[in-house]
């Protein structure tokens, strides 16, 4: 019994040492940029990030949270926006308390922008992909196949490719630079993946379970709402993570489509940095602030990732 | 053949279908099919959209007429001087480059994310591990690009700032600037996007990896098949249909990636690939019949798979 | 479980729909009323724009150049009670989609190129109230489309300009070169004197070659002249003449030997045009040279905050350079409101001029601000802007097409050892169908 005991944990050794090793080359580069967003400007263009640990010469400090607080607040000077509230310089538009927080031109606006942008842009094209996913599935009707080979080629089209044609007609319809406009573009955009995953999962569901379901007098309704959508929730969990961030990321079609003067945060960090890449710095702190509300969304919906959702459901 | 039933069990009413496509349909039509046939007609015109391709002939060279455009983005790129040639540019043209990209950076993300996501499946810090193969995606590429300089950075004075030639130099060689370098650079820059899209890979394999039953693979190991065994002959027949969709997703995401080469390289130093081309002759180049031409040909690339995933569909329908 | 999910989502998105809704969502630069400096307002003329009037405006400029742009504008602002929409983004594809789409903005402020890519859109600047006279005849050429003048230009940043460090030049006993000749005479020296003359590295992206072909336009400024340059980008002279062969050459035998140049080709093919300006004021300095546009005196200063102007970091006119080149910035107008005339009038007027060369955000091409500039490095480098014979944009802007991104990769092949004749054979091509159509 106890051979058997260490023989596990044994083999579990090599489980764990590869894993480890896979997971720190991964995060090497994200730590670099991690450690790089806590470093003053002038170190990162002159040392390693690998050498923070060292002292630099002179005063510059080893760490500091400005690049941080300059995005914050979208300060636009030369300086850093603590250096200038010290010295009384700071821009018009920066009062050097608080309120700073809530600045047109830093994140705390904008990420309510980027917010309302992407919730609808999300919960829209995973209930229509349900839908569209549950009927490629499990109905019967002609033309499944060609409507579906013209749904995977459709992924393939460039966005860039949408772009004039749709602001052309939305302007005539006033959809310009409106919440609703982006809301269907990024459905619209968003459909074909979204159907094609939803599709594939829901196809993979045993065939007696709706079977079983329409033989108790279930309706096509009835099996979609109470058996098909719960079994879904990985590939729907799936889908939300994934559409999340691409909407979340997205900068070309919140310009487009909505404009810059309801700016999201990928605007904003766009405009962290002049033309000749003055400021960049800068980008390494928004980048990790951009990032946490999707890494969250990551973790709250990784308990759909529970293997035997399935095993009840055959059963009962 | 036959074309496989669906469970003739259940009765529905003809307009049931319709009714579930109906929304998808609707704003499918709107916002991708639409375009794509403006697209199309573009690809036609000349840059301005003014007039017919056969127009933008020039004397000096061969012309397809109204398929100009085409002409131009199938073969402006080749050497076709001689056979060897045009063998040579064909593999540094965007063609070339595409097709390293689809070979290499599909296999890497689907190979890595299968194995991590079969290996985490076991640990108990299992959603820490995601969090961390995950995160790149969530980086998004303003960050993402940033980062990977630091990694590939090339310097010539004492002090490096990338990481890798640090370790090179550290060992006593040369500083490599891989961004520069014809041939290895398409390789670095496939790792920037392995890195990056391994995550999603993982992500919808794990979720299959986890409809596959508890029961089964117990059983399976009592009976005393080794690990390995339990993952070839149970595991993957049962994912393998997620498998393809993972595979054909990547390979429209790969043909459609052009913000890594775009932001690192420019398409420079024979690292052009066919959607960053796209984007230059649009928007760097201002020639409309081009880069739509080019575009066509990119949705026309995808047609294969088509095809594959039609087999599959079919052949699901026929096991239930 | 389920429920609860879409509770907190819908929750969420109510918060969002109130906070949005409340929060103002315009991003005007100038909400404020706030007191500035005695601004002369008689002197704007409003043209009939109401308080209120809104123009939409792009540009390229974002962090501390909206800043500048701010600071500028905003004696307009306050005196014509205009509100500015602003946008900012680099992306050429939102540009031109916005304007193939029918939606454009009221001004934008972009490169010389899209006035003639945009011009059946773009409203001539005489019907918009300009104040003609204070701009010089070149600025006029070039800002001219087959007759008509579409483009003011506001913002010019000379690169015909080497960057050095007057202390190490002193320690070693050199001094500024006044002629071509000289300039060469001091590489050799420096050679034998066992330093590394220049800093060329053009590394940038997808953009990667532009140091390298600004200088070859340079030396083409020096060797040919001004309207030899213009000639090239009106198609007249062949991009394989004799004359641009030469040009090549003489950056060649700098760009690709690591006795003149740091790193060698590789280095310079490799090295980021920022670290490139950086290493000619390190400690030691890896270079003596690096020859730049004007931005490159605030790239030092980011990084070497306590140089000092004149001392630790400096700049000379290339020497014996018969015009300058430079990038430029135009603004152009889709839309012919009062307010847009109000503020072209006010940005091409006396003061608009001063207010752009106190701000200093770069030279003003407008001659009402020559000598209102604060800064020394602007200020000495207005002096050269107003000695120029002709101002010559950049080649590679200025011919359309994919001619800019050719001559890019043209001399990073060359750089890289390539066959220099058939380069220019194939760039000579590319002018010529680009300039076809």
């Amino acid at each position: 019994m106890k051979r058997a005991k260490v023989n596990r944990v044994l083999n579990k050794i090599p489980l764990h040492a590869i894993t480890i090793l896979i997971l720190i080359i991964w995060i090497v580069p994200t730590l670099g940029l991690l450690i790089t967003s806590f470093r003053p400007v002038s170190s990162i263009n002159t040392s390693g990030w690998w050498t923070f640990l060292s002292a630099p010469e002179g005063d510059t400090p080893r760490f500091t949270l400005d690049n941080y607080i300059d995005s914050l607040v979208g300060y636009r000077g030369n300086h850093t926006y603590r250096e200038d509230c010290a010295a009384g310089t700071q821009a018009l538009d920066l009062h050097c308390n608080l309120s700073d927080l809530l600045n047109p031109r830093g994140m705390g606006r904008a990420f309510l922008n980027s917010l309302l942008v992407t919730l609808p842009a999300v919960v829209l094209p995973i209930l229509f992909a349900a839908f569209a996913g549950y009927a490629f599935a499990w109905l019967d009707f002609k033309g499944r196949y060609l409507l579906f080979a013209i749904l995977v080629g459709l992924q393939v089209v460039p966005l860039q490719m949408t772009l004039v044609p749709i602001l052309r007609i939305y302007a005539k319809l006033g959809l310009n630079g409106t919440f609703l406009g982006v809301w269907l573009f990024h459905t619209g955009f968003g459909m074909p993946y979204a159907i094609y995953l939803m599709r594939n999962f829901l196809g993979s569901l045993p065939k007696d379970l709706f079977e079983s379901a329409y033989l108790d007098g279930a309706s096509h309704w009835t099996a979609f709402r109470k058996l098909a959508i719960p079994l879904a929730m990985p590939a729907i969990a799936s889908l939300t993570i994934f559409q999340f961030l691409w909407v979340w990321n997205d900068l070309l079609v919140a310009l487009v489509f909505l404009g810059g003067t309801k700016p999201v945060m990928t605007y904003q960090i766009s405009n962290m940095v002049t033309s000749l890449g003055a400021g960049w710095q800068l980008l390494t702190a928004a980048a990790f602030l951009s990032m946490l509300l999707p890494m969250i969304i990551f973790f709250a919906l990784q308990r759909f990732f529970v293997r035997g959702m399935l095993a009840g459901a055959v059963k009962g | 053949m036959a074309k496989p039933r669906v469970s003739a069990v259940m009765k529905q009413g003809k307009l049931t279908p319709w009714l579930y496509l109906l929304p998808a349909l609707i704003v499918m039509s709107f916002f991708i099919v639409y375009p794509m046939i403006n697209t199309v007609a573009l690809s036609f015109q000349n840059k301005d959209s003014t007039a017919s391709a056969a127009t933008t002939c020039r004397d000096t060279g061969p012309c397809w007429g109204i398929f100009e455009n085409y002409r131009y983005a199938l073969t402006a790129e080749l050497d076709t001087t001689s056979l060897q040639s045009t063998w040579q540019s064909f593999w540094t043209s965007s063609y070339g480059n595409t097709l390293k990209w689809i070979a290499f950076m599909v296999s890497g993300t689907v190979i890595l994310g299968l194995l991590i996501a079969v290996l985490v499946d076991r640990v108990k810090y299992e959603p820490l591990a995601k969090a961390i193969i995950f995160m790149p995606m969530a980086i998004s590429f303003v960050g993402a690009g940033v980062i990977w300089k630091f990694m590939y950075s090339f310097g010539t004075g004492q002090v490096q700032i990338g990481l890798l030639n640090a370790i090179i130099t550290g060992l006593g060689f040369d500083p490599v600037p891989f961004l520069s370098t014809v041939g290895l650079n398409t390789f670095m820059l496939i790792v920037v996007g392995v890195w990056m899209w391994t995550g999603f890979c993982m992500t919808v394999l794990s979720s299959a990896l986890k409809s596959v039953p508890g029961e089964l693979l117990e059983a399976a190991r009592i009976d005393g098949a080794s690990e390995i065994q339990v993952f070839f002959r149970i595991m993957l027949p049962i994912i393998s249909p997620t498998v393809v969709v993972v595979i054909t997703t990547m390979v429209i995401n790969v043909l459609k990636l052009f913000d890594i080469v775009y932001v690192m390289t420019g398409g420079n130093f024979n690292t052009q690939v066919i959607a960053n081309r796209m984007y230059t002759e649009m928007y760097k180049n201002f020639q409309t019949g081009r880069g739509t031409a080019i575009a066509v040909i990119l949705i026309l690339a995808i047609v294969p798979f088509i095809f594959m995933n039609i087999k599959r569909f079919m052949a699901q329908e026929a096991m239930r | 479980m389920k429920k609860q999910t879409l509770v907190i989502l819908s929750v969420l998105m109510v918060f969002a729909f109130v906070l949005a809704a409340c929060g103002p969502t315009a991003t005007e630069p100038t909400e404020e009323m706030v007191e500035t400096e005695e601004v002369v307002t008689s002197e704007i003329d409003c043209m009939g724009a109401q308080a209120g009037d809104e123009i939409n405006m792009l540009y390229q400029w974002s962090g501390g150049e909206e800043e500048n742009l701010n600071n500028i504008l905003r004696p307009f602002v306050e005196a014509c009670g205009v509100v500015i929409n602003p946008e900012s983004t680099r992306d050429q594809a939102l540009l031109d989609t916005r304007v193939q789409a029918g939606t454009p903005p009221d001004i934008t402020f972009w490169n010389v190129t899209q006035l003639t890519q945009y011009q059946d859109s773009l409203i001539p600047m005489t019907d918009l109230g300009v104040h003609e006279e204070n701009y010089a005849d070149y600025w006029k050429s070039i800002g001219t489309v087959d007759g008509v003048w579409l483009g003011l230009p506001v913002k010019a940043d000379p690169k015909t300009l080497v960057w050095y460090s007057p202390a190490e030049f002193s320690a070693a006993g050199y001094d500024v070169p006044t002629t071509w000749d000289e300039l060469d005479a001091l590489v050799e020296q420096m050679v034998a004197d066992g330093v590394v003359p220049w800093s060329l590295g053009m590394e940038s992206g997808d953009a990667t070659g532009w140091t390298g072909t600004d200088f070859i336009q340079d030396i083409m400024l020096v060797q040919q002249g001004p309207e030899y340059v213009m000639g090239i980008i009106d198609g007249t002279i062949p991009y394989n003449d004799p004359g641009v062969k030469a040009a090549w050459e003489t950056y060649g035998k700098w760009a690709m030997s690591d006795m003149y140049t740091v790193g060698g080709a590789a280095g310079t093919v490799s090295i980021g045009f920022n670290d490139a300006i950086l290493k000619v004021f390190s400690t030691p300095p890896e270079a003596m040279m690096v020859k730049q546009s004007g931005f490159a005196g605030g790239t030092v200063l980011e990084t070497y905050a306590d140089l000092v102007f004149g001392e630790g970091y400096g700049f000379f006119g290339v020497p014996g350079a018969q015009g300058l080149q430079g990038g430029s910035d135009w603004m152009m107008s889709f839309s012919d409101s009062d307010a847009v005339k109000a503020l072209v009038a006010y940005l091409s007027s006396n003061l608009g001029g001063e207010t752009w060369a106190q701000v200093g955000f770069d030279l003003t091409p407008n001659m009402g601000g020559a000598s209102a500039y604060t800064d020394p490095a602007l200020l000495k480098k207005a002096e050269i802007l107003a000695n120029a014979t002709g101002f010559t944009p950049d080649i590679g802007d200025s011919i359309p097409g994919g001619f800019g991104s050719a001559e890019f990769a043209g001399i990073t092949e060359y750089v890289n050892g390539g066959d220099l004749d058939s380069i220019l054979d194939n760039l000579a091509e590319v002018q010529a169908e680009a300039l076809a159509q």
